[in-house]
């Protein structure tokens, strides 16, 4: 939840830094303002980030090229951690769940929250009721969803999802516990948490969609999907930009869902790119292997993000 | 809108103030001794009981952790280079602690009151090199629990062979033993089957000591590795029958559920296999009169179950190495001993190892005896080497095994056992 509002404050951020003539007209009636008081207002901040942030981050860099033993003496062996890292057939494996749990997710909650934002627009007091109950999950502690998705995904027959099958003649299924259905079962559950948040976002979308191009169209005998099609889509897509960059660069670090509902199991058939990490470094003790784990997901991110500015920033060029 | 002086004075100060708040370490000169435990909410009272008893007798006082994070917590203070004073853990650790050198070594006949421990409890904490790492504190083994009112009403005796408890499990799976009238909301074993700190492997043990299996053999830091020999993978074969015969005998979601405790509790599972601490949360729930703690049933291998001790470690970095002796010594007093199994909360002495306390008449309670005759037929995973890992990719590879329920066994265990080779070799501790 932090992190979404901390994703969510960048583009604030962004506004106020690109308002730079206010500040000079003020600085320009000052002359007797000095240089670094702009430094102190920001010492809190960043001796906060400098203690928390990039001194563990440092640390974790160092920690990545030594065999880490805080009482025997770290011991440097250069590129061999990033090496077991590479060679760890059961890290290959949870790159390739954490890919496709990531895609699965993002899309799913896109489109999830696409269909809840078209059918919750508007400005009825019940909408309003109906809107603040989808964005529940979102404010959820992701333990308490995993706990009662955990009920809800009960594999025994009269399990609440199960005995709902079976309504319809269907058998049974181990939702968690059957290494073939297990991450898709995670996937559902990361949807219904993530849709509603880009409910929101599409919903300001939306309000900014100009009436009389429905209209107009509508005039021209537009159909509802030509509508949808031509006219909300294209409007959205700043939001859809925001909302996939968002998705991509957090479904890599996807960790309490499937620490919470699985714990990477069974048979380490959910096993994503943070788990591994955990287990590595907290269960088995292998603190230099695991950060070695830690520094190639944040190079990741940092490509990932770097990549989605650039296609946004493309786009935006055109 | 011109600023003023005191208030930006006041932020320069405020600014050193937090700067000096984040700069400054833990130089205050220490007054108690840090003390941590992995427990719960219940068993930490017990201790506090304990501690309060000896800042009472020796002046020194105690700060107390408990904590069920105990790993987590304890590598990020190792990280910092500050560890608690006494850490008192389960002796599964000990090794890996050892080995790390964040436990201090100890010399048994320093410790006033060390003839009054038994050999095998002394045997316990001495590594592969000969050494001691720690002061036994508790030690217990693991006894089967059964619901006796469910067994009664379908006319089952008490279980002596194991053909007898999987036709008293599939009876508790079948027959609707709690009268709901819905024959399948209940099971038959309640299993711990997480993988979480590699738990699976300490339930897994018992059964495949039972069946005439075994993960490693031997002593004195060298083991052989057997999982992977007949009589293993046939005691594999029977345990895997729990899980994935029909009906299946094991609790829904066995093998990713956190905890096995609630589906006994809850009147979902009528056998469960752990430790005595069990025995208050099962006095609640589902009540003292509804469960009885019986002798393990007998399989082909016999009837040995797991022991499982806790131990006291003295941590590396501490300054206060009287005060950490002192309580030790305190800690295995029939005095605290006796404290620990009967002040309020949860027994952290399970058994005594003070060898001058008889437990069943200190609890007045002749489930004990059962947990003390059980204690004599009984096995610790090896401790003086560093089995955390094997441990873990034990417990991960009979799940994967369990899950899939079609797999080739004995492929899995080959692989598992040449795993747990090269984890023993590299150790020097292959035989």
């Amino acid at each position: 939840m932090t992190q979404q509002a901390g994703e969510a404050m960048t583009p604030l951020v962004q506004n106020a830094a690109s308002r730079p003539s206010a500040g000079t007209q003020r600085r320009r009636s000052r002359p007797q303002s000095r240089w670094w008081s702009v430094w102190l207002f920001l010492l809190p901040a960043l001796l906060l980030f400098l203690y928390f942030k990039f001194i563990p981050m440092f640390q974790g860099i160092q920690m990545s090229f030594q065999r880490v033993r805080p009482f025997l003496g770290n011991e440097w062996i250069g590129w061999s951690n990033y090496i077991a890292v590479i060679n760890d057939p059961r890290f290959h494996d949870a790159i390739i769940h954490t890919l496709i749990l990531g895609f699965g997710q993002s899309i799913g909650a896109v489109i999830g929250g696409l269909v809840l934002a078209l059918l919750l627009e508007g400005a009825s007091k019940t909408l309003w009721f109906v809107r603040t109950a989808a964005f529940l999950p979102v404010v959820t502690a992701t333990a308490v969803i995993g706990e009662v998705w955990r009920i809800i995904y009960f594999p025994a027959p009269n399990g609440f999802l199960n005995s709902m099958i079976g309504t319809v003649g269907l058998d049974p299924v181990r939702w968690l516990e059957d290494p073939g259905v297990a991450l898709y079962s995670i996937m559902a559950v990361g949807i219904w948490q993530g849709a509603p948040y880009n409910m929101v976002i599409f919903l300001a979308g939306l309000a900014g969609v100009d009436r009389s191009l429905y209209e107009a169209s509508a005039i021209d005998g537009a159909k509802l999907r030509h509508r949808l099609w031509y006219v909300t889509l294209p409007a959205l897509r700043p939001a859809m930009t925001i909302v996939l960059v968002l998705a991509a660069v957090r479904s890599l670090r996807v960790f309490t869902d499937v620490w919470v509902l699985t714990g990477g199991g069974p048979a380490g058939a959910t096993d994503v790119w943070m788990t591994r990490i955990y287990s590595l470094g907290f269960e088995r003790n292998q603190m230099g292997i695991a950060a070695a784990g830690s520094i190639l997901l944040l190079l990741a991110s940092v490509a990932l993000t770097a990549l989605a500015l650039l296609i946004t920033r493309k786009r935006a060029e055109k | 809108m011109s600023k003023n002086p005191a208030q930006s004075r006041r932020s320069i100060w405020g600014g050193a103030a937090l700067a000096a708040m984040l700069c400054s370490s833990t130089s205050i000169a220490q007054e108690a001794l840090e003390v941590w435990s992995r427990s719960g909410p219940q068993a930490a009272e017990t201790y506090k009981a304990v501690f309060e008893a000896f800042t009472e007798k020796t002046g020194i006082p105690v700060e107390y952790l408990a904590t069920v994070e105990f790993e987590t917590q304890l590598q990020a203070r190792a990280a910092a280079r500050d560890l608690p004073d006494v850490l008192i853990y389960d002796q599964a650790s000990m090794a890996a602690y050892a080995t790390a050198g964040m436990v201090l070594p100890i010399v048994p006949e320093d410790i006033s009151g060390h003839d009054q421990l038994s050999e095998a409890s002394w045997d316990s904490v001495r590594m592969a090199d000969g050494a001691y790492y720690g002061v036994p504190f508790s030690q217990h083994a693991q006894i089967t629990f059964i619901r006796s009112d469910w067994r009664k009403k379908l006319g089952f005796e008490v279980p002596q062979t194991h053909d007898e408890l999987i036709a008293l499990a599939t009876a508790f799976a079948t027959q609707d033993p709690d009268g709901s009238g819905v024959d399948a909301d209940t099971y038959g074993m309640a299993v711990p089957g997480t993988t979480d700190r590699g738990f699976f492997t300490w339930w897994l043990s018992s059964y495949m000591m039972q069946r005439g299996g075994s993960f490693v053999e031997g002593a004195d830091g060298k083991y052989a590795v057997t999982v992977n020999s007949p009589e293993s993978v046939a005691a594999v074969e029977w345990i895997q029958n729990l899980f994935c015969g029909s009906p299946s005998l094991v609790q829904p979601g066995a093998l990713t559920n956190a905890s096995a405790t609630p589906f006994f509790a809850e009147n979902h599972a009528g056998i469960y296999q752990t430790g005595p601490y069990a025995f208050a949360n099962f006095d609640r729930a589902p009540g003292k009169d509804k469960y009885e703690v019986v002798i393990a049933p007998a399989g082909p291998g016999g009837k040995t179950t797991l022991t499982e001790r806790t131990s006291i470690y003295f941590g590396a970095t501490s300054s206060m190495p009287e005060e950490q002796k002192a309580l030790a010594e305190f800690l295995i007093s029939p005095e605290a001993q006796t404290l620990g199994m009967t002040a309020p909360g949860q027994p952290v002495v399970r058994l005594p190892v003070n060898t001058t306390l008889d437990a069943a008449e200190i609890y007045g309670d002749e489930r004990w005896t059962v947990v003390a005759e059980q204690l004599e037929d009984s096995e610790l995973m090896p401790s003086d080497i560093d089995f955390t890992t094997a441990r873990l990719d034990i417990a991960e590879t009979f799940q994967a095994m369990f899950s899939q329920c079609t797999g080739d066994i004995q492929g899995s265990l080959d692989g598992l056992a040449g795993r747990i080779a090269d984890e023993l070799s590299m150790q020097d501790a292959l035989q």
